[in-house]
């Protein structure tokens, strides 16, 4: 077991070094989310939700937070595994005694190691630009959302990786399944709405609202989010059986 | 290059590093393999030879615990490798056709992460001396050469000090030059004790590579053994040439008797199962009509290309 787990840090320190040498990797992963963070955040600077003493960039920025995780834990991982699996890397571990979840293990860290630098950026610039910062007692709920958004997405990524079957298809495809949904999720417009019903309702079943609502919860006062906690947990469950049916080492 | 490093001692049981007994395997109602029988000894370099399609790669896998087989039984170093294959996993190193590698990893990071999946893995640096890699240790994966990433592919296949290796078809689709270090890398593999498998379409891998070899065809073996038993076995004769002497080409010396002499201009030629006794006679008829030592003779052993191409048909012979 320690063996294993030694193991898994290794690859996730050698994917951490690979993510750093690779300027596709890491300027869509950093510079894409903060870019919009920075842009938009100074379009809403000075206004207020409607109807409320709330400040825009205080909804925005924990929503570009849920942005950077979907980005770092769902479209990296995906678009990596699909890749990998592509040109036969995955393949090619299956011919070595390391141990599956050694390996899946180390992928896995380093994208959580990933999601929490990105996330950690986004919270500092958006509070030295916007002055946006968690309430003191949202903190826990703030790094819980985080906890459970970065499983849930890097489950999803690893699904949706499954379905991908080509290298170059790959991150088109995983920012393609998600960017609709954020975008009609309100993630990058904080006074976003006018949506038809069944559009909300759409909305609604997908994770990436309820992601951007739980953490949003860290930064202003809002009911427990008991049905985004739950959106996201049956998501989570349900990508996880998708990656027991799905999940294959070659093509 | 030429490696020094001591061999590993090695165990050499009685049994076979590979035994292979009546192989079978189907993919639906398409018969691929149809009763494969042959065996790998320790420590020799051993050759599946055959054109594209034969089941070659697929009795890999097989061998690989890639694949559970149809019928039939497997063992390799002892192990099944459709139940064990955890175990063979760390005594066994594999080059697989079109395996790739993480694109921004480093040569030497890649290798010394290879080595930490095995109990006892071999030095990083012998590794990139037998594979010569040891000048691009610090280059990343992606720029390399097709020859380099080949070469690369040994280095990992070996980190973990295999006891046996697989190699599906090494040098396909490589420029002369790149074949040569191939080879020379696969050469210093054997010098470390590692007993070899290999596939291959190229005759001249084979012959040059190869201790023994089995010829596949159509889920059939042809032919096991050595290369000089595998062409003498295909019943291919012996080649005597000589060249024409003069009175010979103007007719003024009638042909010898029983022996098929044929004049092709320039050079005489004629085949034989048996060289002493044809030798003896060619000579004797030169000494009869005063033709000296026979200009240019030459005695030629059947090439496995011959017995290869008599076997498998002309149009199936792969090669450069």
């Amino acid at each position: 077991m320690t063996r294993a787990v030694r193991l898994a840090a290794r690859q996730a320190l050698l994917e951490q070094r690979s993510f750093w040498r690779s300027a596709e990797y890491a300027l869509f992963t950093f510079v894409f989310p903060l870019m919009i963070l920075l842009l938009i955040g100074a379009a809403n600077v000075g206004s207020y939700l409607p109807g409320s003493h709330v400040k825009n960039t205080t909804v925005f920025v924990p929503g570009i937070l849920a942005f950077g995780v979907i980005v770092a834990a769902y479209v990296n991982l995906g678009s990596k595994v699909a890749v990998l699996r592509h040109d036969g890397v995955l393949k090619r571990i299956k011919t070595t005694p390391l141990p599956s979840a050694a390996y899946l293990g180390g992928l896995l860290a380093s994208t959580v190691l990933t999601a929490i630098l990105i996330s950690a950026c986004t919270g500092v610039i958006g509070w030295l630009a916007f002055g946006a910062s968690p309430r003191p007692d949202g903190l826990l709920a703030l790094a819980a959302g985080l906890v459970l958004g970065i499983v849930c997405f890097a489950t999803l990524g690893l699904a949706i990786s499954a379905v991908i079957t080509t290298a170059e298809s790959a991150g088109p495809l995983a920012y393609a399944s998600f960017l609709p949904i954020a975008i009609i999720s309100g993630v990058f417009d904080p006074t976003f709405g006018g949506l038809p019903h069944w559009m909300e309702r759409m909305v609604d079943a997908f994770p990436v609202k309820a992601l951007a609502q739980v953490l949003q919860g860290g930064y202003t006062v809002r009911p427990f989010p008991a049905l985004d906690l739950a959106n996201l947990g049956l998501w989570t469950v349900a990508g996880a059986f998708f990656v027991a049916w799905r999940f294959r080492w070659h093509t | 290059m030429r490696v020094t490093y001591e061999p590993a001692a090695r165990p050499v049981p009685e049994t076979p590093a590979v035994q292979v007994r009546d192989l079978r395997m189907s993919y639906g109602s398409t018969e691929v393999l149809r009763g494969v029988d042959f065996d790998v000894h320790y420590g020799e370099v051993f050759c599946l030879l055959g054109p594209n399609g034969a089941g070659k790669t697929t009795t890999l896998e097989i061998l690989e615990g890639f694949r559970p087989p149809t019928g039939g039984t497997v063992r390799v170093l002892g192990l099944n490798p459709a139940a064990q294959a955890a175990r063979l996993r760390e005594r066994v190193g594999m080059v697989l056709q079109e395996c790739g590698f993480p694109r921004q990893a480093r040569v030497a990071e890649l290798i010394d992460i290879w080595r930490s999946y095995y109990p006892h893995p071999r030095p990083l640096a012998e590794l990139l001396d037998v594979v010569e890699l040891a000048e691009v240790r610090n280059t990343q994966v992606r720029k390399l050469s097709g020859g380099q990433r080949r070469r690369l592919d040994f280095a990992l296949a070996l980190a973990g000090d295999p006891d046996l290796v697989f190699l599906d078809e090494p040098t396909t689709g490589f420029d002369p030059e790149a074949r040569r270090r191939c080879w020379a890398a696969i050469e210093n593999l054997r010098r470390l004790g590692a007993t070899i498998m290999l596939t291959t379409h190229y005759l001249d891998e084979a012959e040059r590579l190869a201790d023994r070899i089995a010829i596949l065809r159509e889920g059939r073996i042809e032919l096991v053994g050595t290369t000089r038993e595998v062409a003498t076995r295909a019943g291919l004769a012996t080649r005597i040439s000589f060249n024409t002497p003069a009175a010979l080409r103007r007719g003024q010396v009638a042909l010898p008797d029983g022996i098929g002499l044929a004049v092709r201009g320039q050079l005489s030629v004629c085949h034989t199962g048996n060289v002493a006794v044809t030798l003896r006679r060619l000579l004797d008829w030169a000494l009869e009509n005063r033709l000296g030592d026979l200009d240019g003779l030459a005695v030629t052993a059947p090439s496995l290309e011959d017995s290869y191409i008599q076997l498998t048909g002309a149009i199936d012979a792969g090669g450069p």
